[in-house]
């Protein structure tokens, strides 16, 4: 079983709310001072991913992220987790890419890297939180996918793929290749890694390709060719206004705090 | 009579007396061969320095095992126990004496040494250990202590010594009886049972029952000194050579280090593993159960409990002796194998079984009251932690609240996940230095560390901001690192992550020493525990201080001035890692008095006893079961005092008892302040009303 994990690094979402800022000429999240984590829902698949290989009795697992330098932190924490390759995809240019163009790279190195069986992703990334990178992905690697999966099964040649629905959940069969998005559950919780594993995740060699590389032309996925654009960017101005309602008598008060109501709930619809 | 001339006849009655030496030959080397197996097990063990600094060693063994300090905190105790260990050096000078004069040509029992010592003294003793026998048999009988080990052996061995001492006055009484001693009113004891026998035996009966009392007193005491070594009166032995050995440096600086890069196993897991002297420990153990007795996870129900750590694995070494001096030989030849991968290591000391189990090692506080309460200074305390390494390091088996914590402090630096403050919004508007944003740091005297727990915790924050208030008012010269800050990484290291504390101590040493830090005042105890104790390894040598030391000292020397006195009772809790691990009870209670116009109420557990607020050793991030929560025990001691105040000194402990307090005060208003707070308070803060008019609780 040869399993491909997609993951991302992203702005840890436990930021307290005063180290949040936003950078506005670049329409972005400002990186200063704020740490970087890899995303949950990836490290769920990471652990996902693991634990298929335990089941299927073997296997190899890689890892991989499309990001900055500064991204190999997250690339040594699954070789702690003890994925058994890790490779980095450099981007050191192109500042917002967006899900088509992540698909793009990835889908570019996935071919370079080999066969895979099963390609994983998490279900969507803690900072924007499009949730689209996997389709993608699955769409430029020519795989079936399934989205909401929480557990892998090997199930004769096939896998067997647990899905959560909003009332409970499906099981679906599928034979590899396959793509799966992965979203949590208790049985896929990310694992503490060893501290022997922490210390050999660094002696661990580290694959860095770039795009040249990987034969993916700027122009497909650089600035300016997102499929997208962030036209604005901002925190949320929270206003708290209080009124007390007058009237002289407790009834009057009632009905005019009625006659409000009234008036907001019909502004809104 | 002629004092001086006074003696008595030696082995009267007894032929043959001479075979004793026969049989002495035999028992002392079933003696020695005893000790030796001990010793030998011992031996097994890693390396470990404790014969250095003789000066310290010599004085801890003279005030400890031969002053019997610890013994003596417990009065009961203290009173059978001084009657049996100084009953013991009398009755073996005096034996000894006997055979010197009798065998040898040196005649030294006689004149007023041999009435004084060997017949009023001995005489004295000799009663004092048949009472110490009867008071501890009393104990094991009817005031049945929880913390004590309810052994046969325990009552063989008390046996033993009744007969011996009982058997040594009967043969008196006789002698002096049948041959008429003129002396023999300087044997009081024996004088009395002499003539209480001539009541109702004849000379010839109490002749031969002399005979007959005098081999089984030999006997009975021969037996006592063979059998002594393979019970726990091996104590008499191994405990004063353990107090000798003991770890010097205080229980903040006791846990050991590890060489990552040629460690073969991280943490133990194994008794081999452990050193020497920690083999010593397990054997100086005299099952008195006072670790236990004092230990708070324990007294609030749970199932740690560090008596039964030591036993155990005393049991298991000596189980598995042979196995053990087999890995030290090979061990020693270089023959031992590395361990392999997945494998389990040879004799195990984590067992579901055992009281070294999961479960128990992670409910320790590591507040060391074990340790102050060990009479023989064992260390349960650094074994319970090189445990949990093994289980954190090698198994990654732990609780769940701790890896949030392990995994927050590798992330983010700090042990408080989901915290919604930055480390400098607690000084908003207080314009404080930041070390990277100063021209020169070194203008910066001081370097106040805010730590954690003090920036990042709601409750806190009013410590950290009213020390910065009072260091401005007092004119300190100093600066705070802000962002730089970073964990010292002490509850990493409690927890057993030993790998994440060295990370991170060598940052912040790093940082330290890039500004030339010379001087520290921390707000928290473990932050300063790391400092004082655990950063010079690192090569972060600084002169540091708790705010409640150099508040003091600022009071004292007059740069702070009190005015508004508190009128409220307060009661003082010692924080374990300023207390009992670094030695600092005075300086936080005489910044309360400053700031308090009533005395100190004192809980029965206070100072060295100092009962833990539950919050050490990571516990502070495990959800405790709610019946058995060592913060509600603690609040519960405060609130029993009748305080109005609970001063604290410590993040952690402010956190768990105003938990505790809240859970437990009922209608009552009962606050908890650090002494900071008090201080300002105390000292006029333009922020806030004045203390004892506001109604905090
Ligand atoms: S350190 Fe404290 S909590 Fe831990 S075993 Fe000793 S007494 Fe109990
Ligand atoms: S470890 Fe020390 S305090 Fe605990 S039972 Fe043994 S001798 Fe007593």
């Amino acid at each position: 079983m040869n399993i491909l994990v997609c993951i991302k690094q992203i702005l840890d979402p436990d930021l307290p709310a005063r180290d949040f800022k936003i950078d506005a000429a670049n329409k972005e999240a400002d990186p200063k001072g704020a740490n970087k984590v890899t995303n949950i829902f990836c490290e769920n698949a990471l652990e996902t991913a693991l634990q298929l290989r335990e089941k299927a009795g073997g296997g190899k697992v890689t890892a991989i992220t499309y990001g900055p330098e500064g991204a190999e932190d997250s690339l040594r924490k699954a070789l702690a987790m003890t994925v058994d390759e890790a490779v980095l995809v450099i981007n050191d240019k192109h500042s917002k890419p967006d899900a088509i163009a992540v698909g793009k790279v990835l889908a570019a190195a996935a071919r370079k890297l080999g066969d895979f069986d099963l390609v994983m992703v998490g279900r969507e990334s803690g900072d924007w939180g499009l949730g689209q990178t996997g389709g993608v992905l699955a769409e430029e690697l020519g795989l079936p996918s399934l989205a909401f999966v929480d557990e892998v099964d090997p199930d004769g040649d096939g896998l067997k793929l647990q899905r959560q629905t909003d009332n409970g959940s499906e099981v679906a069969t599928v034979k590899p290749p396959a793509l799966v998005l992965i979203t949590n559950n208790e049985n896929n919780v990310p694992r503490i890694p060893k501290t022997r594993d922490v210390m050999m995740s660094y002696r661990k060699p580290l694959q860095k390709l770039t795009l040249e590389e990987l034969g993916v032309a700027d122009e497909a996925v650089g600035d300016g060719h997102t499929a997208f654009e962030v036209t604005n960017l901002y925190v949320p101005e929270k206003s708290v206004s209080c009124e007390f309602v007058q009237g002289d008598s407790l009834d009057e008060k009632v009905t005019e705090l009625a006659r409000r109501i009234h008036g907001i709930v019909a502004s809104v619809n | 009579m002629n004092m001086s001339e006074a003696t008595r006849e030696v082995y009267w009655n007894v032929p043959y007396h001479n075979l004793i030496y026969v049989f002495l030959a035999p028992t002392l080397v079933i003696m020695l061969w005893g000790f030796y197996r001990r010793f030998r097990l011992w031996k097994a063990g890693k390396p470990a320095l404790r014969t250095d600094r003789l000066g310290e060693r010599v004085d801890l063994f003279i005030r400890n095992a031969l002053g019997q300090a610890r013994t003596m905190r417990n009065t009961y105790a203290a009173v059978f126990h001084t009657g049996l260990y100084l009953g013991f050096i009398v009755l073996v000078i005096a034996t000894t004496v006997v055979a010197i004069h009798a065998d040898t040509p040196l005649k030294i029992m006689q004149g007023p040494f041999y009435l004084f010592f060997q017949s009023l003294i001995v005489d004295f003793f000799g009663l004092f250990v048949m009472f110490a026998v009867l008071m501890a048999w009393y104990r094991r009988g009817r005031l049945k202590p929880a913390k004590l080990v309810y052994t046969d052996e325990a009552n063989i061995l008390l046996g033993l010594i009744f007969v011996i001492a009982f058997t040594g006055f009967l043969i008196e009484g006789w002698r002096i009886v049948v041959t008429e001693d003129p002396w023999g009113l300087w044997s009081p004891v024996g004088y009395v049972f002499g003539i209480a026998s001539a009541k109702v035996m004849s000379t010839e009966a109490m002749t031969m029952a002399h005979r007959g009392s005098w081999w089984l007193h030999m006997a009975v005491s021969f037996g006592f000194i063979a059998y002594a070594p393979f019970t726990k009166m091996a104590h008499v032995v191994f405990s004063p050579l353990n107090i000798f050995t003991a770890n010097l440096d205080g229980y903040g600086a006791s846990l050991k280090d590890i060489d990552f890069e040629k460690a073969e196993r991280f943490g133990i897991n194994s008794l081999p593993d452990f050193t020497w002297k920690d083999l010593l420990d397990l054997d100086a153990c005299t099952e008195c159960g006072r670790c236990t007795a004092v230990c708070p996870a324990n007294t609030v129900g749970k199932e740690l409990s560090p008596r039964d750590i030591i036993l155990d694995l005393q049991k298991l070494m000596h189980d598995s002796s042979d196995e053990l001096l087999e890995i030290a030989a090979k061990r020693q030849k270089g023959e031992l194998e590395p361990p392999k991968d997945g494998e389990p290591p040879p004799i195990p000391i984590i067992r579901d079984d055992h009281a070294v189990n999961k479960e128990a090692l992670f409910q320790c506080t590591t507040c060391a009251a074990c340790m102050e309460a060990c009479p023989v200074f064992i260390e349960q305390l650094p074994k319970i932690v090189d445990a949990r390494r093994f289980l954190v390091m090698e198994e990654a088996d732990f609780p769940e609240g701790m890896m949030n914590v392990v995994t927050s402090m590798e992330q983010r630096q700090h042990p408080f996940p989901g915290t919604q403050f930055t480390r400098t919004d607690w000084a908003d508007g207080l314009e404080l230095d930041i070390l990277a944003d100063m021209a020169d740091p070194k203008e910066a005297e001081v370097l106040f560390w805010v730590g954690c727990g003090g920036a990042l915790v709601e409750r806190n924050r009013s410590t950290v901001r009213a020390t910065a208030k009072l260091l401005k008012k007092a004119g300190v010269k100093f600066a705070i690192l802000g962002r730089e800050e970073s964990c010292t990484g002490d509850p990493a290291r409690r927890i057993g992550n030993e790998f994440l504390f060295e990370m991170l101590a060598k940052g912040n040493v790093e940082t330290l020493n890039g500004y030339g830090v010379k001087q520290i005042v921390t707000s928290c105890p473990h932050c300063f525990n790391t400092f004082a104790n655990e950063y010079p390894q690192f090569g972060g040598h600084y002169e540091v201080s708790h705010h409640s030391q150099y508040l003091r000292d600022l009071v004292e020397g007059g740069r702070l001035q009190p005015v508004h006195e508190d009128h409220r009772h307060v009661t003082y809790h010692d924080p374990c890692y300023l207390g009992r691990h670094n030695g600092e009870y005075e300086a936080p209670r005489k910044v309360v008095a400053a700031s308090s116009r009533t005395d100190i109420v004192e809980m029965p557990k206070s100072g060295r006893d100092s009962f833990c607020c539950g919050g050490g050793g990571g516990m502070m991030y495990v959800d405790e079961p709610p019946d058995k929560r060592v913060n509600q025990e603690r609040a519960q001691q405060a609130i029993d005092t009748g305080a109005d105040v609970v001063a604290v000194a410590c993040p952690f402990c402010a956190t768990m008892l105003e938990d505790g307090v809240g859970a437990r005060k009922g209608d009552r208003n009962v606050s908890v302040i650090d002494v900071a707070e008090m201080l300002l308070a105390s000292v006029g803060d333009e922020e806030a009303p004045v203390a004892g008019e506001s109604s905090a609780g």
